[in-house]
Protein backbone atom coordinates (compact mmCIF):
# COMPACT_ATOMS: atom_id res chain seq x y z
CA UNK A 1 0.00 0.00 0.00
CA UNK A 2 1.75 3.40 -0.94
CA UNK A 3 2.28 5.53 1.67
CA UNK A 4 0.98 9.19 1.20
CA UNK A 5 3.42 11.83 2.78
CA UNK A 6 1.52 14.65 3.35
CA UNK A 7 4.14 18.09 3.99
CA UNK A 8 2.86 19.99 6.85
CA UNK A 9 3.72 24.19 6.68
CA UNK A 10 5.79 24.62 9.71
CA UNK A 11 3.54 27.16 11.95
CA UNK A 12 4.37 27.59 15.17
CA UNK A 13 1.00 26.28 16.10
CA UNK A 14 1.86 23.24 13.74
CA UNK A 15 4.97 22.83 15.89
CA UNK A 16 3.45 22.34 18.58
CA UNK A 17 1.70 19.28 17.01
CA UNK A 18 4.79 17.76 16.17
CA UNK A 19 5.69 18.76 12.91
CA UNK A 20 9.26 17.32 11.34
CA UNK A 21 12.01 20.33 10.70
CA UNK A 22 15.34 20.82 10.50
CA UNK A 23 16.66 20.47 13.83
CA UNK A 24 18.43 23.87 15.68
CA UNK A 25 22.63 23.92 15.58
CA UNK A 26 22.96 22.56 19.36
CA UNK A 27 20.80 19.75 18.62
CA UNK A 28 22.62 18.81 15.25
CA UNK A 29 26.16 18.80 17.16
CA UNK A 30 24.64 16.62 19.39
CA UNK A 31 23.08 14.27 17.41
CA UNK A 32 26.24 14.06 14.90
CA UNK A 33 28.89 13.61 17.61
CA UNK A 34 27.03 10.97 18.60
CA UNK A 35 27.61 9.42 15.22
CA UNK A 36 30.92 10.19 15.32
CA UNK A 37 31.53 8.37 18.19
CA UNK A 38 29.96 5.15 17.46
CA UNK A 39 31.42 5.02 13.73
CA UNK A 40 34.10 2.60 14.77
CA UNK A 41 32.81 -0.41 16.48
CA UNK A 42 35.51 -2.51 17.64
CA UNK A 43 39.02 -0.17 16.87
CA UNK A 44 41.63 0.23 18.85
CA UNK A 45 41.04 3.49 21.67
CA UNK A 46 43.70 5.05 20.54
CA UNK A 47 42.95 4.91 16.89
CA UNK A 48 39.45 6.36 17.37
CA UNK A 49 40.81 9.41 19.46
CA UNK A 50 41.89 10.68 15.83
CA UNK A 51 38.43 10.88 15.34
CA UNK A 52 38.05 13.37 18.34
CA UNK A 53 38.64 17.18 17.54
CA UNK A 54 41.10 19.44 19.28
CA UNK A 55 39.76 23.14 19.62
CA UNK A 56 41.34 24.23 16.31
CA UNK A 57 39.61 21.70 14.84
CA UNK A 58 36.63 22.58 15.85
CA UNK A 59 36.51 26.08 15.10
CA UNK A 60 37.94 25.31 11.77
CA UNK A 61 34.95 22.94 11.29
CA UNK A 62 32.26 25.73 10.41
CA UNK A 63 29.42 24.69 8.40
CA UNK A 64 29.46 26.00 5.01
CA UNK A 65 28.78 29.82 4.26
CA UNK A 66 29.53 30.37 7.85
CA UNK A 67 32.67 32.83 8.39
CA UNK A 68 35.33 32.81 11.24
CA UNK A 69 35.17 35.70 13.50
CA UNK A 70 38.53 37.81 14.59
CA UNK A 71 38.73 36.51 17.49
CA UNK A 72 38.27 32.35 16.72
CA UNK A 73 41.06 33.08 13.78
CA UNK A 74 43.15 34.90 16.40
CA UNK A 75 42.34 32.01 18.63
CA UNK A 76 43.90 29.56 15.93
CA UNK A 77 47.05 31.01 15.02
CA UNK A 78 48.20 31.51 18.59
CA UNK A 79 47.84 27.90 19.40
CA UNK A 80 49.50 27.11 16.13
CA UNK A 81 52.42 29.75 17.09
CA UNK A 82 53.21 27.94 20.00
CA UNK A 83 53.36 24.24 19.20
CA UNK A 84 56.13 25.33 16.97
CA UNK A 85 58.64 22.25 17.56
CA UNK A 86 62.42 22.47 15.32
CA UNK A 87 64.92 19.51 14.72
CA UNK A 88 67.12 18.82 17.83
CA UNK A 89 69.90 19.78 15.16
CA UNK A 90 68.52 23.29 14.81
CA UNK A 91 68.99 22.61 11.28
CA UNK A 92 66.06 23.38 9.14
CA UNK A 93 66.79 22.74 5.76
CA UNK A 94 68.12 19.18 5.10
CA UNK A 95 69.02 16.81 1.74
CA UNK A 96 66.64 18.07 -1.39
CA UNK A 97 66.95 14.53 -3.02
CA UNK A 98 65.24 12.80 0.96
CA UNK A 99 63.02 15.46 0.22
CA UNK A 100 61.89 14.93 -3.22
CA UNK A 101 61.47 11.45 -1.95
CA UNK A 102 58.78 12.55 0.54
CA UNK A 103 57.36 15.08 -1.47
CA UNK A 104 56.09 12.41 -4.03
CA UNK A 105 55.28 9.64 -1.56
CA UNK A 106 51.31 10.36 -0.30
CA UNK A 107 51.39 7.27 1.89
CA UNK A 108 51.90 6.22 5.48
CA UNK A 109 49.26 6.46 8.67
CA UNK A 110 46.61 4.58 7.04
CA UNK A 111 44.16 2.34 8.81
CA UNK A 112 43.30 -0.87 7.77
CA UNK A 113 41.64 -3.88 9.93
CA UNK A 114 42.32 -1.83 13.00
CA UNK A 115 46.02 -1.56 12.29
CA UNK A 116 48.36 1.45 10.84
CA UNK A 117 50.08 0.66 7.91
CA UNK A 118 53.71 -0.69 8.43
CA UNK A 119 55.92 1.62 7.10
CA UNK A 120 59.81 2.88 8.05
CA UNK A 121 58.06 6.56 7.88
CA UNK A 122 55.07 8.46 6.27
CA UNK A 123 55.26 10.47 3.68
CA UNK A 124 54.86 14.08 3.24
CA UNK A 125 51.84 13.68 0.12
CA UNK A 126 53.55 17.23 -1.05
CA UNK A 127 52.82 16.35 -4.83
CA UNK A 128 48.77 15.07 -3.99
CA UNK A 129 47.49 18.67 -3.30
CA UNK A 130 50.69 20.82 -4.90
CA UNK A 131 53.20 21.16 -7.98
CA UNK A 132 56.39 21.09 -6.99
CA UNK A 133 58.82 20.25 -9.64
CA UNK A 134 57.75 22.02 -12.98
CA UNK A 135 58.22 19.05 -15.15
CA UNK A 136 55.99 16.56 -12.97
CA UNK A 137 52.60 15.89 -14.72
CA UNK A 138 51.12 13.73 -12.11
CA UNK A 139 50.53 16.50 -9.12
CA UNK A 140 47.44 18.12 -8.10
CA UNK A 141 46.20 21.55 -7.76
CA UNK A 142 44.43 21.77 -4.32
CA UNK A 143 47.10 24.07 -3.13
CA UNK A 144 48.75 26.40 -5.09
CA UNK A 145 51.96 25.47 -7.11
CA UNK A 146 54.83 25.53 -5.80
CA UNK A 147 57.69 25.24 -8.78
CA UNK A 148 60.26 27.87 -8.36
CA UNK A 149 59.38 28.36 -4.87
CA UNK A 150 63.19 28.80 -3.78
CA UNK A 151 64.26 30.66 -6.78
CA UNK A 152 61.47 33.32 -5.97
CA UNK A 153 61.99 33.56 -2.27
CA UNK A 154 65.92 33.20 -2.46
CA UNK A 155 67.17 30.98 0.65
CA UNK A 156 67.80 33.25 3.27
CA UNK A 157 67.30 32.24 7.05
CA UNK A 158 64.05 33.89 7.16
CA UNK A 159 62.43 32.32 4.47
CA UNK A 160 63.97 29.11 5.27
CA UNK A 161 62.31 29.45 9.13
CA UNK A 162 59.07 30.46 7.42
CA UNK A 163 58.67 27.44 5.12
CA UNK A 164 59.46 25.30 7.85
CA UNK A 165 57.07 26.66 10.02
CA UNK A 166 54.45 26.89 7.39
CA UNK A 167 54.43 23.12 6.92
CA UNK A 168 54.95 22.32 10.67
CA UNK A 169 52.01 23.99 11.09
CA UNK A 170 50.42 26.31 8.51
CA UNK A 171 47.37 27.57 10.51
CA UNK A 172 50.48 29.85 12.37
CA UNK A 173 50.19 31.82 8.96
CA UNK A 174 46.79 30.66 7.26
CA UNK A 175 44.02 29.68 10.09
CA UNK A 176 41.81 26.69 9.35
CA UNK A 177 43.93 26.45 6.00
CA UNK A 178 43.34 23.03 3.46
CA UNK A 179 46.58 22.51 4.48
CA UNK A 180 47.02 20.16 7.22
CA UNK A 181 49.32 20.74 9.87
CA UNK A 182 51.90 18.23 9.19
CA UNK A 183 54.58 18.76 11.76
CA UNK A 184 52.00 19.37 14.80
CA UNK A 185 49.94 16.30 14.40
CA UNK A 186 52.92 14.00 14.13
CA UNK A 187 52.88 12.81 10.65
CA UNK A 188 55.84 13.99 9.81
CA UNK A 189 59.19 14.53 12.01
CA UNK A 190 61.03 17.93 12.21
CA UNK A 191 64.05 15.85 10.39
CA UNK A 192 61.60 15.31 7.79
CA UNK A 193 60.36 18.54 7.42
CA UNK A 194 63.75 19.61 7.16
CA UNK A 195 64.18 18.06 3.99
CA UNK A 196 60.97 19.02 2.46
CA UNK A 197 62.44 22.49 2.96
CA UNK A 198 65.50 21.86 1.20
CA UNK A 199 63.09 20.26 -1.64
CA UNK A 200 61.05 23.82 -1.86
CA UNK A 201 64.31 26.14 -1.38
CA UNK A 202 67.62 24.79 -2.46
CA UNK A 203 68.69 26.43 -5.50
CA UNK A 204 70.14 22.82 -6.79
CA UNK A 205 66.66 20.98 -6.16
CA UNK A 206 64.24 20.39 -8.92
CA UNK A 207 61.81 23.01 -7.91
CA UNK A 208 64.06 25.83 -8.50
CA UNK A 209 65.13 24.83 -11.93
CA UNK A 210 63.55 25.10 -15.29
CA UNK B 1 45.30 -14.31 -32.05
CA UNK B 2 42.52 -14.64 -34.00
CA UNK B 3 41.46 -17.28 -37.04
CA UNK B 4 38.91 -15.79 -39.70
CA UNK B 5 36.65 -18.85 -40.47
CA UNK B 6 33.75 -19.22 -42.94
CA UNK B 7 32.67 -17.21 -45.84
CA UNK B 8 31.17 -14.53 -43.15
CA UNK B 9 33.99 -12.12 -41.90
CA UNK B 10 33.90 -11.39 -38.44
CA UNK B 11 35.60 -8.35 -37.42
CA UNK B 12 36.90 -7.80 -33.86
CA UNK B 13 37.46 -3.87 -33.20
CA UNK B 14 39.22 -2.35 -31.06
CA UNK B 15 39.35 1.34 -32.32
CA UNK B 16 37.13 4.19 -31.81
CA UNK B 17 34.61 4.93 -34.63
CA UNK B 18 36.39 8.57 -36.30
CA UNK B 19 35.04 12.15 -35.42
CA UNK B 20 34.08 12.42 -31.59
CA UNK B 21 37.04 11.79 -30.97
CA UNK B 22 39.14 14.74 -31.75
CA UNK B 23 36.94 17.13 -29.80
CA UNK B 24 37.04 15.34 -25.91
CA UNK B 25 38.53 11.89 -26.34
CA UNK B 26 37.82 11.29 -22.70
CA UNK B 27 34.40 11.89 -22.68
CA UNK B 28 34.03 9.25 -26.09
CA UNK B 29 36.52 6.73 -24.16
CA UNK B 30 33.71 7.35 -20.86
CA UNK B 31 31.19 6.42 -23.61
CA UNK B 32 32.73 3.51 -24.48
CA UNK B 33 32.76 1.89 -20.78
CA UNK B 34 29.42 3.28 -19.90
CA UNK B 35 28.35 1.45 -22.52
CA UNK B 36 29.96 -2.05 -22.27
CA UNK B 37 30.29 -1.80 -18.37
CA UNK B 38 31.36 -5.48 -16.34
CA UNK B 39 29.17 -3.78 -13.65
CA UNK B 40 26.14 -4.85 -15.08
CA UNK B 41 27.26 -8.73 -14.77
CA UNK B 42 26.69 -7.71 -11.15
CA UNK B 43 23.11 -6.56 -11.49
CA UNK B 44 22.87 -9.73 -13.01
CA UNK B 45 24.46 -11.59 -10.34
CA UNK B 46 22.48 -9.34 -7.83
CA UNK B 47 18.94 -10.32 -9.51
CA UNK B 48 19.96 -13.85 -9.21
CA UNK B 49 20.53 -13.84 -5.34
CA UNK B 50 17.33 -11.10 -4.90
CA UNK B 51 15.02 -14.17 -5.76
CA UNK B 52 17.21 -17.33 -4.54
CA UNK B 53 16.37 -18.68 -1.45
CA UNK B 54 19.05 -18.72 0.67
CA UNK B 55 20.15 -18.98 4.96
CA UNK B 56 18.71 -21.06 7.30
CA UNK B 57 15.24 -20.05 6.49
CA UNK B 58 15.63 -20.72 3.32
CA UNK B 59 13.65 -17.69 1.59
CA UNK B 60 14.04 -15.17 -0.69
CA UNK B 61 14.33 -11.33 -0.27
CA UNK B 62 11.02 -11.03 -2.27
CA UNK B 63 9.80 -9.84 0.73
CA UNK B 64 12.11 -6.80 1.33
CA UNK B 65 10.50 -3.51 2.08
CA UNK B 66 13.05 -0.98 0.33
CA UNK B 67 10.72 1.84 0.81
CA UNK B 68 8.40 1.27 -2.05
CA UNK B 69 6.65 -1.70 -0.86
CA UNK B 70 7.85 -5.44 0.36
CA UNK B 71 9.63 -7.03 -2.91
CA UNK B 72 9.31 -3.72 -5.00
CA UNK B 73 13.07 -2.47 -6.53
CA UNK B 74 11.29 -0.48 -9.06
CA UNK B 75 12.68 3.41 -7.78
CA UNK B 76 13.59 2.05 -4.32
CA UNK B 77 17.47 3.28 -4.81
CA UNK B 78 15.82 6.91 -5.84
CA UNK B 79 13.73 7.72 -2.21
CA UNK B 80 16.82 6.02 -0.12
CA UNK B 81 18.13 6.80 2.44
CA UNK B 82 14.58 7.18 4.42
CA UNK B 83 13.15 6.19 7.67
CA UNK B 84 11.77 2.89 8.11
CA UNK B 85 9.27 2.69 10.87
CA UNK B 86 9.83 -1.51 11.60
CA UNK B 87 13.60 -0.48 12.78
CA UNK B 88 12.19 3.25 13.83
CA UNK B 89 15.44 4.25 11.99
CA UNK B 90 16.74 5.99 9.00
CA UNK B 91 18.31 3.30 6.45
CA UNK B 92 20.26 3.54 3.13
CA UNK B 93 20.05 0.42 1.17
CA UNK B 94 23.20 -1.28 2.34
CA UNK B 95 21.51 -0.87 5.96
CA UNK B 96 18.26 -1.67 4.66
CA UNK B 97 19.22 -4.74 3.04
CA UNK B 98 21.23 -5.99 6.01
CA UNK B 99 18.32 -5.58 7.65
CA UNK B 100 16.42 -8.28 5.40
CA UNK B 101 19.26 -10.49 5.12
CA UNK B 102 18.92 -11.06 8.79
CA UNK B 103 15.44 -10.77 9.23
CA UNK B 104 14.13 -12.60 6.55
CA UNK B 105 17.08 -15.29 5.56
CA UNK B 106 18.00 -15.74 8.74
CA UNK B 107 22.07 -15.07 7.64
CA UNK B 108 24.56 -13.56 10.66
CA UNK B 109 25.08 -9.84 10.30
CA UNK B 110 28.72 -10.95 11.25
CA UNK B 111 29.08 -13.10 7.95
CA UNK B 112 27.53 -10.67 5.82
CA UNK B 113 29.45 -7.57 7.08
CA UNK B 114 32.42 -9.69 6.70
CA UNK B 115 32.20 -10.17 3.20
CA UNK B 116 30.71 -6.64 2.01
CA UNK B 117 33.33 -5.88 0.27
CA UNK B 118 34.30 -8.90 -2.74
CA UNK B 119 38.16 -8.88 -3.75
CA UNK B 120 40.11 -10.96 -6.42
CA UNK B 121 39.95 -13.95 -4.70
CA UNK B 122 36.16 -13.42 -2.89
CA UNK B 123 32.63 -11.78 -4.68
CA UNK B 124 30.61 -10.24 -2.03
CA UNK B 125 26.90 -10.71 -2.39
CA UNK B 126 26.14 -7.10 -1.30
CA UNK B 127 27.57 -5.24 -4.46
CA UNK B 128 25.70 -7.61 -6.73
CA UNK B 129 22.80 -7.00 -4.98
CA UNK B 130 23.23 -3.19 -4.61
CA UNK B 131 24.10 -3.30 -8.18
CA UNK B 132 20.39 -4.59 -9.07
CA UNK B 133 18.63 -2.57 -6.94
CA UNK B 134 20.21 0.72 -8.30
CA UNK B 135 19.90 -0.37 -11.63
CA UNK B 136 16.03 -0.77 -10.99
CA UNK B 137 15.84 2.96 -10.60
CA UNK B 138 17.41 3.56 -13.92
CA UNK B 139 16.08 6.55 -15.94
CA UNK B 140 14.21 8.11 -12.74
CA UNK B 141 15.37 10.70 -10.72
CA UNK B 142 17.05 11.08 -7.43
CA UNK B 143 14.71 12.05 -4.90
CA UNK B 144 15.37 11.79 -0.87
CA UNK B 145 12.67 13.43 0.57
CA UNK B 146 12.79 14.70 3.96
CA UNK B 147 9.36 13.93 6.24
CA UNK B 148 9.87 12.42 9.46
CA UNK B 149 11.90 14.21 11.95
CA UNK B 150 14.83 11.51 12.03
CA UNK B 151 15.10 11.94 8.58
CA UNK B 152 16.17 16.03 8.78
CA UNK B 153 17.98 15.09 11.62
CA UNK B 154 19.73 13.16 9.62
CA UNK B 155 20.52 15.34 6.70
CA UNK B 156 21.75 17.70 9.13
CA UNK B 157 23.79 15.69 11.08
CA UNK B 158 25.45 14.47 7.67
CA UNK B 159 26.17 17.97 6.53
CA UNK B 160 27.54 18.86 10.43
CA UNK B 161 29.77 15.69 9.35
CA UNK B 162 31.09 17.05 6.14
CA UNK B 163 32.00 19.76 7.65
CA UNK B 164 33.96 18.30 10.72
CA UNK B 165 37.81 18.44 10.40
CA UNK B 166 39.72 15.58 12.28
CA UNK B 167 42.53 13.56 12.01
CA UNK B 168 45.84 13.23 11.96
CA UNK B 169 45.64 15.77 8.25
CA UNK B 170 42.56 17.49 9.92
CA UNK B 171 40.55 16.51 6.98
CA UNK B 172 37.11 16.62 6.35
CA UNK B 173 35.00 15.93 3.41
CA UNK B 174 35.17 19.77 2.72
CA UNK B 175 39.10 19.82 2.49
CA UNK B 176 38.68 18.04 -0.68
CA UNK B 177 35.23 18.55 -2.23
CA UNK B 178 33.87 22.27 -1.97
CA UNK B 179 35.92 23.69 -4.31
CA UNK B 180 35.43 23.86 -8.63
CA UNK B 181 38.13 22.48 -10.94
CA UNK B 182 40.15 20.45 -8.20
CA UNK B 183 42.07 17.35 -8.29
CA UNK B 184 44.25 15.49 -6.47
CA UNK B 185 46.87 14.34 -8.66
CA UNK B 186 45.41 13.79 -11.76
CA UNK B 187 41.94 12.98 -10.28
CA UNK B 188 39.23 15.67 -10.60
CA UNK B 189 37.22 16.13 -7.08
CA UNK B 190 33.69 16.78 -7.17
CA UNK B 191 32.35 20.07 -5.50
CA UNK B 192 29.95 18.56 -3.46
CA UNK B 193 28.29 21.81 -2.22
CA UNK B 194 27.54 22.44 -6.15
CA UNK B 195 23.64 20.77 -7.19
CA UNK B 196 24.54 20.19 -10.56
CA UNK B 197 27.83 18.49 -9.82
CA UNK B 198 26.25 16.34 -7.45
CA UNK B 199 23.63 15.67 -9.42
CA UNK B 200 26.07 14.74 -12.26
CA UNK B 201 27.75 12.49 -9.40
CA UNK B 202 24.99 10.57 -7.46
CA UNK B 203 23.53 9.60 -11.50
CA UNK B 204 26.26 7.54 -11.83
CA UNK B 205 27.75 6.32 -9.03
CA UNK B 206 27.98 4.65 -6.50
CA UNK B 207 27.44 1.59 -7.33
CA UNK B 208 30.15 1.75 -9.93
CA UNK B 209 32.85 -0.29 -11.62
CA UNK B 210 35.90 0.39 -10.20
CA UNK B 211 38.25 -1.00 -13.13
CA UNK B 212 41.36 -0.92 -10.26
CA UNK B 213 39.32 -2.80 -8.06
CA UNK B 214 37.90 -5.36 -10.66
CA UNK B 215 34.59 -5.14 -8.87
CA UNK B 216 31.10 -2.96 -8.61
CA UNK B 217 32.23 -0.78 -5.67
CA UNK B 218 28.77 0.61 -3.33
CA UNK B 219 28.37 3.80 -1.69
CA UNK B 220 29.44 2.33 1.53
CA UNK B 221 32.68 1.49 0.68
CA UNK B 222 33.86 5.25 -0.78
CA UNK B 223 32.95 6.32 2.39
CA UNK B 224 35.78 3.99 3.93
CA UNK B 225 38.07 4.50 1.25
CA UNK B 226 37.54 8.25 1.96
CA UNK B 227 38.25 7.23 5.61
CA UNK B 228 41.37 5.59 4.85
CA UNK B 229 43.15 8.53 3.19
CA UNK B 230 41.64 11.08 6.09
CA UNK B 231 44.26 8.58 8.67
CA UNK B 232 40.70 7.56 10.38
CA UNK B 233 39.93 3.89 12.11
CA UNK B 234 38.08 1.02 9.87
CA UNK B 235 34.71 2.89 9.32
CA UNK B 236 31.60 0.92 10.80
CA UNK B 237 29.47 -1.15 7.79
CA UNK B 238 26.27 1.16 7.39
CA UNK B 239 26.83 3.34 10.77
CA UNK B 240 24.65 6.21 11.65
CA UNK B 241 27.26 8.16 10.42
CA UNK B 242 27.90 6.84 7.28
CA UNK B 243 24.08 6.51 6.57
CA UNK B 244 23.94 10.79 7.77
CA UNK B 245 26.18 11.25 5.21
CA UNK B 246 24.55 9.48 2.25
CA UNK B 247 21.64 11.32 3.32
CA UNK B 248 23.34 14.83 2.86
CA UNK B 249 24.80 13.97 0.07
CA UNK B 250 22.00 11.91 -1.96
CA UNK B 251 19.85 14.53 -1.41
CA UNK B 252 22.26 17.23 -2.41
CA UNK B 253 22.04 15.33 -5.68
CA UNK B 254 18.21 15.59 -6.21
CA UNK B 255 17.06 15.64 -9.82
CA UNK B 256 20.39 13.78 -11.43
CA UNK B 257 19.35 11.23 -13.72
CA UNK B 258 20.05 7.88 -12.08
CA UNK B 259 22.01 5.55 -14.13
CA UNK B 260 23.49 2.65 -12.59
CA UNK B 261 25.82 0.73 -12.09
CA UNK B 262 28.00 3.30 -13.41
CA UNK B 263 32.05 2.73 -14.10
CA UNK B 264 34.81 4.57 -12.46
CA UNK B 265 38.76 3.67 -12.48
CA UNK C 1 28.62 -22.98 -13.06
CA UNK C 2 30.27 -19.68 -14.48
CA UNK C 3 28.46 -16.04 -14.24
CA UNK C 4 26.42 -15.60 -17.86
CA UNK C 5 27.66 -13.46 -20.16
CA UNK C 6 25.96 -10.01 -21.43
CA UNK C 7 25.82 -10.27 -25.13
CA UNK C 8 24.04 -7.61 -27.36
CA UNK C 9 23.78 -8.01 -31.23
CA UNK C 10 22.02 -4.73 -32.91
CA UNK C 11 21.47 -4.67 -36.39
CA UNK C 12 23.45 -1.82 -38.33
CA UNK C 13 22.31 -2.17 -42.15
CA UNK C 14 24.11 -5.65 -42.48
CA UNK C 15 25.92 -5.72 -40.25
CA UNK C 16 25.31 -6.68 -36.29
CA UNK C 17 27.33 -4.79 -33.85
CA UNK C 18 28.15 -7.25 -31.22
CA UNK C 19 29.10 -6.23 -27.83
CA UNK C 20 30.12 -9.03 -24.92
CA UNK C 21 30.59 -8.87 -21.30
CA UNK C 22 32.14 -11.82 -19.48
CA UNK C 23 32.72 -12.33 -16.06
CA UNK C 24 36.39 -14.61 -15.38
CA UNK C 25 39.12 -13.77 -13.22
CA UNK C 26 42.09 -14.23 -16.12
CA UNK C 27 44.49 -14.82 -13.21
CA UNK C 28 47.63 -14.53 -14.78
CA UNK C 29 49.55 -17.29 -12.46
CA UNK C 30 51.62 -14.27 -10.83
CA UNK C 31 49.66 -12.81 -8.11
CA UNK C 32 50.12 -13.57 -4.84
CA UNK C 33 46.58 -14.30 -1.99
CA UNK C 34 46.24 -12.32 0.85
CA UNK C 35 48.23 -15.47 2.33
CA UNK C 36 51.56 -14.70 -0.01
CA UNK C 37 50.58 -18.14 -1.94
CA UNK C 38 50.66 -18.08 -5.96
CA UNK C 39 46.58 -18.43 -7.06
CA UNK C 40 47.25 -20.43 -10.00
CA UNK C 41 46.37 -19.84 -14.08
CA UNK C 42 43.19 -19.36 -14.84
CA UNK C 43 42.15 -18.02 -17.33
CA UNK C 44 40.07 -18.51 -20.76
CA UNK C 45 41.85 -20.25 -23.58
CA UNK C 46 39.10 -20.14 -26.51
CA UNK C 47 36.25 -17.88 -27.38
CA UNK C 48 33.55 -18.85 -30.31
CA UNK C 49 31.27 -17.31 -31.86
CA UNK C 50 28.68 -18.45 -34.57
CA UNK C 51 25.96 -16.89 -36.37
CA UNK C 52 23.51 -19.19 -37.03
CA UNK C 53 25.78 -22.31 -36.01
CA UNK C 54 28.37 -21.10 -38.26
CA UNK C 55 31.70 -20.04 -36.73
CA UNK C 56 32.71 -16.65 -37.57
CA UNK C 57 34.88 -16.10 -34.75
CA UNK C 58 37.45 -18.59 -33.07
CA UNK C 59 40.28 -16.82 -31.01
CA UNK C 60 43.00 -18.12 -28.75
CA UNK C 61 43.61 -15.80 -25.48
CA UNK C 62 46.45 -15.85 -23.45
CA UNK C 63 46.36 -14.49 -19.64
CA UNK C 64 47.16 -11.07 -20.72
CA UNK C 65 43.74 -10.46 -21.44
CA UNK C 66 42.30 -8.43 -18.05
CA UNK C 67 40.13 -9.71 -15.62
CA UNK C 68 36.06 -9.68 -16.40
CA UNK C 69 37.36 -9.12 -20.54
CA UNK C 70 35.07 -7.54 -22.99
CA UNK C 71 34.73 -8.47 -26.70
CA UNK C 72 33.40 -6.57 -29.63
CA UNK C 73 32.86 -7.34 -32.85
CA UNK C 74 30.81 -6.92 -36.98
CA UNK C 75 29.18 -9.69 -38.18
CA UNK C 76 28.43 -9.18 -41.66
CA UNK C 77 25.33 -10.64 -43.92
CA UNK C 78 23.61 -10.55 -40.45
CA UNK C 79 19.22 -10.32 -40.39
CA UNK C 80 17.13 -9.57 -37.36
CA UNK C 81 16.49 -12.71 -35.34
CA UNK C 82 19.73 -14.72 -36.38
CA UNK C 83 21.09 -16.39 -33.39
CA UNK C 84 24.79 -15.20 -31.94
CA UNK C 85 25.97 -17.44 -29.57
CA UNK C 86 29.30 -17.33 -27.84
CA UNK C 87 31.39 -19.91 -25.65
CA UNK C 88 34.31 -19.64 -23.88
CA UNK C 89 36.49 -22.48 -22.16
CA UNK C 90 38.84 -21.77 -20.13
CA UNK C 91 42.65 -23.79 -18.90
CA UNK C 92 40.48 -25.99 -16.26
CA UNK C 93 38.14 -27.16 -19.27
CA UNK C 94 35.33 -24.33 -17.56
CA UNK C 95 33.09 -23.25 -20.22
CA UNK C 96 30.17 -20.99 -21.01
CA UNK C 97 27.96 -20.66 -23.86
CA UNK C 98 25.18 -17.99 -24.01
CA UNK C 99 23.04 -17.06 -27.03
CA UNK C 100 20.98 -13.87 -28.27
CA UNK C 101 18.67 -13.04 -31.29
CA UNK C 102 20.19 -10.26 -33.52
CA UNK C 103 17.89 -7.06 -32.57
CA UNK C 104 17.43 -4.65 -35.23
CA UNK C 105 18.79 -1.37 -34.82
CA UNK C 106 17.31 1.76 -34.28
Amino acid sequence: MKTIKIALLCTPVVVALGCASYPDQPTTQKIAETMVSGAYPGMPAALVKRSVQDRSQQICSKTGETTLSQQETAEVAQAARTSMKYPASGKLMGDWKVGAKLSYDGGGGRIVGGKVEKRKENGASCSNCHLLDPREVNAGNVGPSLAGYGAQRGNSEAVVKYTYEKVYNAWAYFPCSNMPRMGHNGHLTPEQISHVVAYLVDPQSPVNKK
Amino acid sequence: MLKLRGGIAAIAFLCLSGGAYAADPLAVGRQMLADDNPGDLWAQRGERLFHEKRGPKQASLDQCDLGVGPGKVEGAFAQLPRYFSDTDKVQDLESRLLTCMVELQGLTREDIVKNRFGNLDRMSDMEALVSFIGSKSNGMKMNVRLSHQKEYDMYKAGEYIFFRRNGPLDFSCATCHTENGKRIRLQDLPNMTDPKQMQAVVATAWPAYRGTQSTVRTMQHRLSDCNWQMRLPDLGYASDMSVALTTYLNRSGNGGMIELPGVRR
Amino acid sequence: MAEPMKIRATLQGDVADVRILMMHPMETGQRKDAKGEIVPLHFIQSVVVTHNGKTVLDAQWSQAISRNPFLGLHVKGAKAGDKIAVTWTDNKNEKRTDEVAVTPGS
